[in-house]
């Protein structure tokens, strides 16, 4: 099963409601029946991880670029996905597609 | 790069129309009235050389790889966005003054964020062609005037419906070659004494103002291009002789004046926008996010000088160790730091933007511009109280030179055993020309006005979440991490605890 690793940034002053976000994407994903296994364990190996900064100063995706970070990672970061805009509401869609695009379509 | 004497040098090749007080200036360099502003711009470039404060007067640039100017650079860190800000508050310290680049700074990286979100939503080409003007700029280590606002006129009414079309700068005609363009840019600083002018819209627009949605970059002294140097106050003093003037060689804020364009062509490898009306407000947005920002550092500089001066006057008239001299120097230190705090926050907490360039945190921006436009006066009233009625009465530089006058004049104004009765009145006049004149409305509108900064501060304040967070400690919200400290759900808990008070097994105090 495809496994994403979770990280949120400490949540000091967030613009968005990062649990929020990640809960839509998980129902999201289950909807269209796409299994995916989501972990919090820092020691998983995983194949992708989702960094989930409250805002755009994404904190998290500096740290981990920092570090030297080798595995893929799809970064959120207040009303932004990567290098794009992205309306608060539309999170969890905008993460979908880009995990889709990972993973290929649902078994049938 | 050029040095300070270089650019002074470069302005010659300039054969702009400039009129003050009613003449047409044949040339800029040589004008007593504009040579202040000069020299603290040739600051900015002087110290790009010094290898005392190179590292922050320069960068490197994401283009070509060398060592610019940083007042060419566009921000591509957080530690980029720092040493701004540094850069600063250094060049506030050296010149006590507005040393107005960073105007034509924050343009540049203003129109850089925001042709690139153009050109992805619309297809365009405004980025490249953006970016091969930062090429020349950075190359020929240009200063751009940031040119946004317009004379607007009346302000109930949109651009568009203006009596007069020129209130804003408009699209007059669109060519196959560029475009033509005419309206009036209002104080903009610096703007005789630069190179080029890049133009930013000056406010939201809508689609009926279309050809008002404009970007575009022209040499200072392109075809129809006119300029009216604005008034300071006391700055006939300039002309009257040295002492007088305060500053004299630096001069007081950033030397505005009014641009106006009457049918100039501008080529279409120039133009940055041209009726993207749906990007006007992120241009603003951003150009006010990083001009906002700076006052922090600018001002702050500034700070630093009048803070300097009041206690050497304090020192000179005798009275430094009284307490309420002390208490306000202290105010004043404080209040500068806070603003310096602000300022850096804004740089710490800044964000890469989908164009790769970095932009400051927006919140932070207006409210520390917000505090300016406040502790600016306070510091400066202070600095006033501090050196005393004199500011404002002293007698001129000539009466003090007049044998008749000058032996009487210099004893009494004698200080304290050590200090020269002419250094005084020299420190009296900085803290006259400091806090007295144009730089203190300069702190109030520049970058935007307080109540332009309050609309940022409550659009972007998150008061949504705030009133979650209140609800959630005062009970109204569920609050899970409660919950987990006490172990169960937090009805069950006050039902428990108000049960345990009935029975008396806790005691309440």
């Amino acid at each position: 099963m495809y496994s994403i690793g979770l990280r949120y940034c400490g949540g000091c002053n967030p613009q968005i409601d990062r649990a929020r976000a990640v809960r839509g994407l998980q129902e999201g994903l289950k909807k269209l029946g796409m299994a995916v296994n989501f972990t919090a364990d820092r020691d998983s190996v995983v194949d992708l991880l989702l960094l989930v900064n409250g805002c755009v100063h994404a904190c998290l995706e500096e740290a981990y670029l920092k570090q030297g970070g080798t595995t893929r990672f799809i970064s959120a970061k207040g009303e932004m996905v990567d290098n794009h805009y992205v309306r608060e509401d539309r999170i969890p869609e905008i993460l979908i597609k880009k995990i889709a695009e990972l993973i290929g379509p649902p078994s049938p | 790069m050029m040095n300070g004497k270089e650019y002074i040098e470069s302005l010659r090749g300039l054969n702009h129309e400039v009129y003050f007080l009613g003449q047409r200036i044949k040339s800029i360099v040589d004008e007593p009235m504009f040579q202040p502003h000069i020299h603290t711009a040739a600051m900015t470039y002087e110290l790009a050389h010094d290898p005392e404060h190179q590292e922050i007067m320069t960068a490197t640039s994401h283009l070509t790889g060398e060592r610019i100017n940083r007042f060419a650079h566009i921000h591509h860190s957080i530690d980029d966005l720092v040493k701004k800000v540094r850069m600063m508050r250094l060049l506030g310290q050296k010149t006590g003054t507005c040393f107005q680049r960073c105007v034509g700074l924050d343009g540049l990286n203003a129109v850089y964020v925001t042709t690139y979100d153009i050109d992805q939503k619309h297809g365009t080409t405004y980025h490249e062609r953006f970016k091969n003007y930062l090429l020349e700029v950075q190359k020929n280590d240009w200063m751009p005037s940031g040119a946004m606002t317009d004379a607007r006129g009346d302000r109930s009414l949109r651009p568009s419906k203006q009596k007069h079309p020129d209130a804003y700068l408009h699209i007059k005609e669109r060519l196959k070659d560029g475009i033509i363009v005419s309206g009036m840019k209002a104080h903009i600083t610096g703007a005789i004494n630069s190179h080029e002018i890049l133009t930013m819209p000056t406010r939201t627009m809508g689609e009926e103002d279309r050809d008002f949605s404009l970007s575009f970059a022209i040499p200072a002294d392109a075809k129809g291009v006119t300029y009216v140097f604005s008034r300071q106050t006391n700055d006939t003093r300039r002309l009257d002789g040295v002492l007088d003037a305060g500053n004299p060689k630096y001069g007081i804020v950033g030397g505005e004046a009014i641009i106006i364009f009457k049918d100039v062509f501008v080529p279409w490898e120039r133009v940055f926008m041209a009726g993207e009306y749906g990007f006007t407000n992120e241009l603003v947005e951003t150009f006010a996010g990083y001009h906002r920002s700076n006052y922090g550092g600018c001002k702050v500089g500034l700070a630093d000088v009048v803070i300097g001066g009041s206690n050497w006057i304090a020192e000179a008239h005798g009275i430094e160790r009284a307490s309420h001299i002390v208490d306000k120097l202290t105010e004043m230190i404080a209040m500068a730091e806070t603003c310096w705090s602000c300022t850096l926050a804004c740089s710490y907490e800044g964000y890469r933007t989908p164009s790769g360039a970095y932009h400051i945190h927006p919140l932070l921006a207006n409210v520390t511009k917000l505090n300016i436009t406040r502790m600016v006066y306070e510091w400066m009233r202070l600095a006033q109280d501090i050196a005393g009625g004199k500011i404002i009465t002293l007698p001129s530089e000539k009466d003090l030179e007049n044998p008749e006058t000058m032996k009487i004049l210099t004893e009494c104004f004698a200080g304290k055993e050590g200090f020269p009765p002419m250094d005084i009145i020299k420190m009296l006049r900085l803290i006259e020309n400091m806090s007295v004149g144009a730089g203190l409305p300069e702190a109030m509108h520049g970058a935007g006005s307080p109540a332009a900064q309050k609309i940022m501060i409550a659009r972007r304040s998150g008061i949504d979440r705030k009133m979650e967070l209140a609800k959630t400690v005062a009970g109204i919200n569920r609050d899970t991490d409660f919950e987990r400290i006490i172990g169960k759900d937090e009805t069950a808990h006050w039902n428990e605890v108000k049960k345990k008070i009935q029975e008396k097994r806790v005691q309440i105090y």
